[in-house]
């Protein structure tokens, strides 16, 4: 997807319930936190969240993959 | 007096004569102003800068066309018909303020509106939370609650649209007419609407108040946007840097004496092409 300069894509975690584990729930790209914030909270709207969290991508450290973190690779054969 | 000390109102019927008209003016003039500006917003679906803002403006439409109908519907208890309200008014009928009449012509009006109205909207919702009139409670903390992030959206694209010279300057050529506006629409200073009510304890604040609630709010963004619209004084508040100008101000409808939205505004918020199946 191509997107303006000066964007940066952001990586979007949330739970339902205070018990839950924070997952992965999409990705956006904004060019601020604010956008990020406000972008992330009125995309992913179908649940009522208990909590959402943004973080840029580019501040996530590879533990054990050379290339960078979410990187989608072609689908394998099954 | 404060709303702590007074006798909660629980319906309509219970607020006094001489303050029910006030009231309902202001619940009018809050269905009206969130009911145009989720058009304004809606219009913005299809040829925002992104597709991530015209996402954004679609939830935000929905939320604004949301609050306006819980408002409408809470006139009722005021012996105000909301399909009237809704479906059958003259533009000069409305109370919304002057920048909603038209649709801004660029992306840069329709921050404004999200970053100075849609706040100065917020600002007034949050003098009501505690009111008097206590079926405004639940209604005004769930519209709050939404509203926090349009003032993200605003707050962002200001941010993002001020880091060029040429961003600025448009930016600055959208914000002047709706910084004007938005500062006057608190009400004057004296024997206003906003003051009958905030004497009453059915608002937290007067129109001086709420103005400078959201001078606080607004003032810091603008500045670090490099827009000349706001400054901190010495005592830590901020101030406006001009106005606001009184000259055509309509105290009762709080906006610009005359007009009202525009015939093309006006069809499509009445929904005047569905008339043939409106029910009663």
């Amino acid at each position: 997807m191509g997107h303006l300069s000066g964007e940066h894509l952001y990586e979007i975690f949330a739970r339902q319930k205070r018990e839950d584990r924070l997952e992965h729930v999409g990705t956006i790209s904004a060019p601020n936190a604010a956008l990020a914030r406000a972008y992330a909270w009125q995309t992913y709207d179908e649940q009522k969240w208990f909590e959402m969290v943004v973080a840029p991508r580019e501040s996530f450290e590879a533990v054990n993959r050379d290339e960078e973190p979410f990187t989608l690779g072609p689908v394998e054969a099954r | 007096m404060s709303a702590a000390e007074a006798k909660g109102f629980r319906t309509a019927g219970d607020v006094p004569a001489e303050l029910r008209e006030d009231l309902s003016a202001v619940l009018l003039s809050l269905a009206d102003n969130k009911r145009l500006l989720g058009m304004r917003y809606a219009e913005w679906l299809l040829g925002a800068p992104t597709l991530e803002a015209g996402i954004a403006c679609s939830a935000m439409a929905q939320d604004e066309w949301g609050h306006s109908r819980i408002f409408y519907a809470m006139l009722k208890d005021f012996e105000l018909d909301p399909g009237h309200l809704e479906h059958e008014r003259e533009a000069g009928e409305y109370l919304n303020i002057e920048l909603l009449d038209e649709p801004p012509p660029e992306w840069t009006g329709l921050v404004a509106l999200n970053f100075l109205l849609d706040s100065a909207l917020a600002v007034q919702f949050e003098s009501l939370r505690d009111s008097r009139f206590e079926p405004l409670h639940y209604k005004v903390r769930k519209v709050l609650e939404e509203e926090r992030f349009h003032y993200e959206h605003g707050r962002g694209w200001l941010a993002r649209i001020s880091e060029t010279e040429a961003g600025r300057a448009a930016l600055a050529a959208a914000f002047a007419p709706a910084w004007n506006s938005c500062l006057r629409w608190f009400g004057a200073p004296d024997g206003e609407l906003i003051g009958r009510l905030a004497d009453a304890g059915v608002c937290d604040a007067d129109s001086n108040e709420l103005r400078a609630r959201w001078l606080a709010r607004v003032g810091p963004v603008v500045h670090d946007a490099g827009l000349d619209l706001a400054a901190r004084g010495a005592d830590g508040t901020w101030r406006s840097n001009s106005g606001p100008d009184w000259s055509d101000w309509d105290g009762a409808r709080r906006r610009s004496r005359g007009g009202g939205p525009n015939p093309g505004t006006l069809a499509a918020v009445r929904g005047d092409k569905n008339r043939t199946m409106l029910m009663d």
